[in-house]
């Protein structure tokens, strides 16, 4: 149960490096519609969560906030990215390919590959 | 890197809490309000679009501790809303709060007082000196006992004969006289070897120290350093007194520095003010052969291990280099054995006696502190029995039991700090009143305790010990709640009330040991007051002079003795005048000399004793101590009589059965006196000591070099002769000071000084521990009847008369505190048989005690018993 949460708010940090990464600054909302929209069902529910995770990449100064404006020009929190979370963006994603490339091979690997 | 900024970011939310609450409220509000609006466009009805919305949001609580989880540190923030919890729950008890402070407070406090000396002598016996503990003592023995120092030519050859020391110190304590004719002063010091400071390791105030080849040469360098004291007294702590002239001894010294601040010398706490180049000594001492004599000893060694050595390689070295002095030198080194002790534990001074006896003190002190703190979780425990509720409560509401735990502990390391804080400040307080007492004696005294960081470590070690040993009771007992069991009811048995009562057992025998002490101590501390000496010290002026400087053959100082006593006895004011070696109520005591008497066989093993003193004619006269038989010796000046004697009343009864004494020959290591006088009885060492036998010898059959003048006043106003007296002295010795002058009242005053310590710190103890065992009583009562609120309920319903429920009540509590009390009494009988009055058993303390405690105790007992039994029976079946 634990270790499900805690893989999915390592991919949700991931993903809202990128979505801020591509789209520029968002407020939360904007970000967990964005997810929601690529990822499927991920955050269909308890759209919630990407809070902590948004303060945890804040704390860690990957990514920083400001009040703003949004659309129907109310007060909402912008989220964008730092120097530092483009840098953990980049080795996060190269680390996430190289582990995925791996885990990869592994499905595909056969049983007499592994003999 | 990042964990550091997020750990750093956490501390800053824990602080601006309430803004980042309010951040995270208002972007959950405008996410759902934007879902809200694309659920509307999307067609739903407007409360259809908030519901989906909060929907697909999620739980907003959960959401919310997940969210505070990662803003914060949940352990400190948890840490900090249970200070604020303890803080509120014990603002709300400041009645039983200050009980638990003040208690913990004076028993921190007189503990960490107590450390601190014990610290001082063991870790820091040389203040101002860096690692003076390390320093060890090298100390010569003689075969049948004692340790007579080395003598300096010994020293010389020690020096080079134990490698595994390096840099041995040489000191001897002399007193001097120092200033100008007819206006001369005592004042202590001590003759070092060249190597004292530089192996101390110290800096000179101003100026500088004796070099080593100052101390080579007999008489050459006449130098002097001085103390910080001495220089700002004399000095007023002018840089010029640096080349100045110091006037010791009838000799000329000049003063090249001054010690730092804190350097009192080596030999705690005994307070030096002149340190002379030991080649000096010849000089200042009129002692000619004083550097070449090798039974000329009295020289204190110290060293340090040269780095490597070992102190059984140390002993070894000097034991060896000691048998081969013995063999060189047999007529001064034969039989004198090598010792190599720690610093600490040195053979002579006031020191040795004092460790012994702190320990002792710090160990029932220590007690008297776990007594507070049974006291403490007694009470504790019984406020605990009144929070089973709030406690379940918590634990039904999701509190785990380690929340309740750290609940529990901190509010109570809250109290135990406070206490602390309170006792560490009592502490400071305690050692500056100890540090500034007036040590006056023979010799100048001073204990340099302070409250340092170490002091300061002690004291909030004992109350984080005291704090836990308390606080576990209760929390344990709380944390092992049921929820179910704490929330239906109160009045569920209560499994520890056995504990509870051991507690108050021992607590109530603790007090009584410690009571009946204080009240033996204030009983013969104002029976000290009352008890006639029989003697009179009223209108006797005391002084003391020495000419040990001088070093005067017997005859010289018989002659001495003589003239100031016809010159003392000339003066109009003067009713009687005599000297003696001792005065009777000296804080040192008087020695009791062994002696074989004619007519008296010993049938048991060991020596007979008795007090002995050596008097001039006419000290019976001064002292008012009436002769019963015979009369008193012979003129100073008599050459013809035999060495004469005067025994007390109670040498007779004892040593003769009662027969006639007087024309018996009474034989001592000194020689053979007869005895021609019979003196009444008087007091020696105290008041309230058993009867003494004692002998009296005279001045004019064994000379001394010093003495203590007592004077008899005509008009009854002694200290007006003190100016006199002093005039007298020097007129006949210019260089010679009169010191130590007192009156024979305040030298009793002075010496009660030491007892009226012990009898107030017990004044003020006793009742704080009587206080202290009254309210743990009523603790345990209270929690007992709380806890039978609906059984006491039923019995009243049934017909008990509230009398009866009383009397049940204190009966059943009156059980352990009996028990406790009994075994109390018999461990203060036996420590006061055994130790204190070592005489007959002081009958009123005994009974009085006891009475005083158990009448205490009833009513500790008897008021939250009453207050059980008036309550309405209905009223009491009805709670829960």
């Amino acid at each position: 149960m634990k270790q499900k949460t805690d893989v999915l708010q390592g991919t949700l940090a991931l993903m809202v490096l990128k979505t801020l990464d591509v789209l520029g600054p968002l407020h939360g909302y904007g970000i967990a519609r964005r997810i929601e929209q690529i990822s499927g069902d991920l955050l269909a529910v308890n759209q919630g969560t990407l809070y902590p995770v948004l303060l945890k990449l804040e704390q860690e100064g990957a990514i920083a906030s400001e009040w703003g404006a949004s659309e129907n020009n109310r007060r909402a929190r912008f989220y964008r990215l730092t120097r530092q979370g483009r840098k953990q963006l980049r080795t996060e994603t190269q680390d996430w390919e190289q582990t995925a490339a791996i885990i990869g091979r592994f499905f595909d690997a056969k049983a007499e590959d592994l003999s | 890197m990042k964990s550091l900024r997020r750990f750093f970011n956490r501390v800053v939310n824990v602080v601006t809490r309430r803004a980042q609450e309010e951040r995270l409220r208002e972007e959950i509000e405008e996410h759902i309000a934007l879902q809200t609006a694309e659920n509307l466009r999307a067609g739903l009805s407007p409360g259809e679009a908030r519901s989906q919305a909060m929907l697909k949001f999620g739980g907003v609580e959960a959401l919310k501790q997940d969210y505070r989880a990662e803003r914060g540190l949940l352990l400190i923030e948890n840490l900090l809303a249970d200070l604020r919890t303890a803080t509120r729950t014990i603002s709300r008890m400041p009645g039983l709060a200050a009980v638990i402070i003040v208690s913990l407070a004076i028993g921190i406090g007189v503990n960490t007082t107590i450390f601190s000396w014990i610290q001082l002598i063991l870790f820091e016996p040389m203040p101002a000196v860096s690692g003076a503990a390390n320093f060890l003592l090298v100390e010569p023995r003689r075969e049948m006992g004692g340790y007579p120092g080395a003598s300096w030519l010994e020293y010389r050859d020690l020096q080079t004969q134990i490698p595994a020391l390096h840099d041995i110190v040489a000191s001897q304590m002399v007193p001097f006289n120092v200033g100008e004719r007819g206006q001369t002063e005592r004042t202590h010091g001590q003759l070092v070897s060249g190597n004292y400071f530089s192996a101390l390791d110290l800096k000179p105030a101003i100026g500088r120290f004796i070099r080593p080849e100052e101390a080579e040469r007999p008489g050459t360098e006449p130098v002097v350093v001085i103390s910080y004291d001495y220089w700002q007294t004399r000095f007023r702590g002018a840089p010029e007194a640096v080349g100045q002239k110091l006037r010791v001894n009838d000799s000329d010294l000049i003063v090249i520095g001054v010690a730092p601040r804190e350097f009192q010398g080596t030999m705690i706490p005994l307070k030096f003010e002149l340190w002379v180049p030991a080649t000096m000594g010849p000089a200042l001492l009129g002692r000619a052969l004083y550097l070449e004599d090798r039974s000329s000893r009295g020289f204190s060694l110290i060293g340090m291990l040269s780095p490597g050595a070992t102190r059984e390689e140390a002993q070894a070295e000097f034991s060896t280099a000691m048998a081969q002095l013995a063999r060189d030198y047999p007529e001064a080194s034969a039989g004198i054995s090598a010792e190599i002790h720690p610093f600490w534990k040195t053979p002579r001074g006031p020191q040795r006696w004092l460790i012994s006896g702190l320990a002792i003190l710090q160990g029932v002190m220590l007690l008297l502190q776990l007594a507070v703190c049974g006291n403490t979780a007694n009470l504790m425990l019984a406020r605990g029995s009144t929070r089973q509720r709030e406690m379940a409560v918590r634990v039904a509401l999701g509190a785990g039991r380690w929340r309740i735990v750290s609940l529990v502990l901190s509010e109570n390391m809250l109290l135990a700090f406070l206490g602390a804080g309170l006792g560490a400040a009592l502490a400071v307080w305690g050692t500056t009143a100890l540090r500034l007492a007036p040590m006056i004696g023979a010799f100048p005294i001073l204990f340099p305790t302070r409250v340092d960081a170490f002091t300061l470590a002690f004291a909030m070690l004992l109350g984080v010990g005291c704090g836990l040993i308390f606080s576990a009771p209760p929390a344990v007992h709380l944390a092992r709640l049921d929820p179910q069991e704490g929330l239906r009811s109160s009045s569920n048995t209560s499994p520890r009330s056995r504990a509870r009562k051991v507690l108050m057992g021992v607590e109530v025998g603790l007090a009584m040991v410690v009571l009946i002490a204080a009240a033996l101590f204030l009983e013969s501390f104002r029976s000290a007051r009352q008890t006639d000496p029989r003697f009179r010290p009223e209108g006797v002026l005391l002084a003391a002079y020495d000419l040990s400087g001088r070093n005067p053959d017997e005859a010289s100082e018989r002659e001495f003795a003589a003239r100031l006593l016809e010159r003392l006895r000339s003066l109009p004011d003067v009713e009687a005048a005599a000297i003696a070696t001792n005065v009777p109520l000296d804080l040192h005591g008087i020695e009791a000399r062994p002696f074989t008497v004619q007519g008296r066989v010993r049938t048991e093993p060991g020596q007979d004793r008795a007090i002995s003193n050596t008097v001039t004619p006419g000290y019976f006269k001064v002292m008012a101590i009436p002769l019963l038989e015979g009369n008193d010796f012979a003129d100073m000046r008599d050459k013809a009589a035999p060495a004469q004697a005067i025994v007390n009343e109670e040498f007779v009864r004892r040593y003769l059965d009662g027969a006639n004494a007087i024309g018996r020959r009474i034989q001592t290591r000194a020689g053979s006196f007869l005895i021609i006088g019979v003196a009444r009885n008087s007091v020696y060492d105290a008041f309230g000591e058993p009867v003494q036998p004692a002998v009296y010898f005279s001045y004019r059959d064994i000379s001394e070099d010093q003495g203590e003048i007592h004077l008899r006043t005509r008009s009854g106003n002694e200290t007006a002769l003190a100016a006199e007296a002093r005039a007298v002295l020097r007129d006949l010795d210019p260089m010679l000071p009169l010191y130590d002058v007192r009156t024979f009242s305040q030298h009793i005053e002075r010496n009660l000084y030491l007892r009226r310590i012990p009898a107030r710190m017990f004044a003020v103890l006793g009742p704080l521990l009587l206080g202290l065992a009254a309210i743990g009583i009523y603790a345990v009562v209270s929690y007992a009847v709380t806890r039978r609120t609906r059984e006491i309920g039923l019995r009243l319903a049934f017909g008990a008369t509230s009398r009866r429920v009383v009397l049940q009540i204190i009966r059943e509590n009156l059980g352990a505190i009996a028990w406790g009390m009994a075994i109390g009494w018999v461990l203060a009988l036996l420590i006061s048989v055994r130790a204190i009055t070592k005489g007959p058993v002081n009958l009123p303390v005994f009974i009085g005690v006891p009475a005083l405690l158990l009448s205490v105790a009833t009513l500790a007992c008897w008021i939250p018993a009453r207050r059980a039994s008036r309550i309405d029976p209905m009223a009491a079946l009805r709670h829960e």
